[in-house]
């Protein structure tokens, strides 16, 4: 590769001669290997995206192709790395197949399109497909950048679904490999059935349903990492002793897991990344402090050794080996940083007084997403480097925002605010932008992402 | 019979000067001074500023006769990728190839596998873990392969900017991204060599 480049550099008709020859061979052989070049400076810049709507195949229900469009817009939009062009912008002729498309048209003002997301819908019975398209309209002898064809039910359901299918096959084209979030859930806990209840969602707020009957307090669901459990808080009369304990719950079999009880209180679990062990808080011996046990509850011990309260703890999910937790050993309640032995205890120390609550790691286990309630009495989500300590103040003037949880594609953040005058869940993107209410039915909070 | 005549030997000690001179005494050498003076190092001192030509400003090379003006070309017709980089902070950000770079065509037919690679490459650069200190750095370049199924391997500085700090931000940004999107099903290749600068400036 380098003696290619240099070859180039000192003779350019020597490379025209070996550029000739390797397209006479079979392209891919070793010593035609291709190369590119690109850098950066400070900033990602945003892929400027037209998505035009499907165009429909055979009669179908104009409610389909509506719902489809209207959530792969939505899931665009709102995935952090594009920038759509506003449909007012588009020319009059919409294509629905590749060989429909004008570049020229696309590329050039007013629209300005780098790319363009198109495709059609078709009803065939009961089955709905949607062939989606994917086209580089700057170069249009370029390939298709991406052509799938999506198959599910005619329902709303389905037509909901294919889209998020397609708008995460978008996003992991043109993001790099780090595919979207459009097929993640919520899990969160509500009171709109009479009892605070876990419940999940779509990541977009849609489908929102209840998961625990237990008609008593749940709180703090985290999910596994394979999203087939989630652990929370549950106040389940034993013996007559209602007391807060571990509880887990299946969602593939719909039912809670058994997990040992234990003396005292005990709350806030958390997964290790391979979902081997739980961390929790408990008071078996007394003081609130962090135990850690397996993930079926054998081999209990205890990593925290300080007087005062310990609590949530959050592993650190791409090494899993380091947990932050909060502590009032010092005074207030402040975010604390120790290896999952608990060896190594750091406070994590901010700038101003007050308190700092509900530590949560971004997926590449470089930011820590916490709640400081700052001396002028504001509860805000702020974004912490762990390495360099750095700040980032997220919301701002907008009512008591605490909880964050990540997403796992790393850019999206939910949490929960009072904001509208009622606890909701709101969801952001993780440098504080686009935020948008998904719920608004009674109260809701204590939301967390679930893994991909 | 007179007795024998004995050679008693005299004791008085002969006054008559000898046959040879006493040597000189020995002559003690006079120290040589050095042949060069040890320096004076304040004198050395480099200058605070160096003053080099501007290349913008002060380039009297005439341009090539097939050159467009600055802002009067519009829309090059070569099918080349530029990328769009950051906001003006990167000092030499601008930069192009052609299709008979040396480099195949990969970069113009799917330019936005190339812009996806930035982007994801970009957004794992944690600038924080650099020198406090430094405020700039000069270009970091790494190379690296991408395999069929987005798989770094490979990685290496091939052009350091002096600080390791740096240096080491960049190959993180880089491992930090593996793996990428798979390569674009119509590459026929097995891999794709890549070529990534880092400009830091604080």
């Amino acid at each position: 590769m380098k003696t290619n480049r240099k070859t180039h550099m000192t003779r350019k008709l020597a490379i025209f001669a070996a550029v000739a020859i390797a397209l006479l061979l079979c392209a891919g052989t070793a010593s035609a290997q291709d190369w590119f070049k690109t850098g950066t400076g400070l900033g990602v810049s945003k892929v400027r995206l037209a998505v035009p709507e499907f165009g429909l195949r055979a009669p179908a229900p104009p409610a389909l192709e509506k719902t489809f469009h209207d959530v792969l817009w939505s899931d665009l939009e709102y995935c952090g790395i594009l920038d759509l062009v506003s449909p007012s912008f588009y020319p009059t002729q919409t294509p629905s197949q590749p060989s429909e498309l004008k570049f020229a048209d696309w590329s050039n003002a007013p629209a300005s399109a780098y790319m363009v997301a198109y495709g059609n819908l078709s009803v065939e019975g009961t089955n709905l497909a949607a062939a989606g398209f994917l086209s580089d309209v700057h170069n249009p002898t370029a390939p298709i950048a991406l052509q799938k064809i999506y198959r599910g039910a005619a329902t709303d359901a389905d037509a909901r679904r294919l889209a998020h299918q397609f708008a995460d096959d978008i996003v992991a084209k043109l993001s790099g490999g780090l595919a979207g979030i459009a097929q993640t859930q919520i899990a969160f806990v509500s009171s709109r059935s009479g009892n605070k209840e876990i419940w999940a969602m779509d990541y977009d707020g849609s489908n929102q349903h209840q998961m625990t009957h237990l008609k008593s307090i749940s709180l703090t669901p985290r999910w596994s990492p394979d999203a087939t459990k989630i652990a929370f808080t549950c106040y389940v009369p034993f013996r007559g002793i209602t007391s807060p304990q571990i509880c887990i719950y299946s969602t593939a079999s719909d039912r809670l897991i058994s997990f040992p009880r234990y003396r005292g209180s005990n709350s806030s679990p958390a997964y290790s990344p391979d979902g081997s062990q739980i961390a929790f808080m408990s008071s078996q011996n007394g003081d609130p402090e962090i135990y850690v046990t397996d993930a079926g509850g054998g081999n209990l011990h205890r990593i925290t050794f300080a007087a005062g309260v310990n609590t949530s703890p959050a592993w650190n999910p791409k090494t899993g080996k380091q947990i932050a937790f909060v502590s009032d050993r010092g005074g207030d309640p402040v975010l604390y940083l120790a290896n999952s032995d608990g060896s190594g205890v750091e406070k994590l120390d901010l700038p101003d007084m007050g308190y700092s609550v509900d530590p949560s790691w971004s997926p590449n286990g470089q930011l820590l997403a916490f709640c400081w309630r700052r001396p002028s009495g504001n509860f805000d989500i702020y974004v912490m480097d762990v390495i360099s300590k750095q700040l980032v103040e997220l919301t701002r003037d907008a009512g008591r925002n605490e909880r964050p949880s990540w997403a796992p594609d790393g850019r999206h953040i939910v949490f929960e605010s009072n904001r509208t005058g009622t606890l909701q869940i709101w969801s952001m993107l993780a440098d504080g932008s686009q935020p948008r209410q998904l719920t608004y039915q009674g109260q809701n909070e204590s939301p967390n992402w679930s893994p991909r | 019979m007179p007795r024998p005549e004995l050679a008693s030997p005299n004791r008085v000690v002969d006054e008559s000067k000898g046959l040879y001179k006493s040597e000189p005494p020995p002559k003690i050498p006079e120290k040589q001074p050095d042949a060069t003076p040890i320096p004076k190092f304040d004198r050395l001192k480099a200058p605070k500023y160096v003053t080099r030509p501007s290349k913008v400003l002060e380039n009297k090379a005439p341009p090539p006769p097939n050159a467009v003006p600055y802002g009067g070309g519009g829309t090059p017709t070569v099918p080349y990728t530029s990328f769009a980089m950051g906001t003006g902070t990167a000092t030499q950000a601008g930069m192009g190839f052609s299709n008979d770079a040396g480099g195949g065509n990969f970069g113009a037919r799917f330019s936005w596998y190339v812009e996806a690679v930035q982007r994801r490459v970009s957004s794992n650069w944690i600038q924080a873990t650099v020198d406090p200190g430094i405020q700039f750095a000069p270009r970091v370049v790494v190379t690296f392969d991408v395999l069929k199924d987005g798989t770094i391997t490979n990685v290496q500085v091939t052009k350091s900017s002096g600080n390791a700090s740096v240096d080491t931000s960049a190959v993180r940004a880089v491992r930090d991204s593996t793996p990428l999107g798979r390569l674009p099903a119509e590459y026929s290749g097995s891999k794709v060599g890549v070529e990534f600068w880092f400009d830091y400036k604080r």
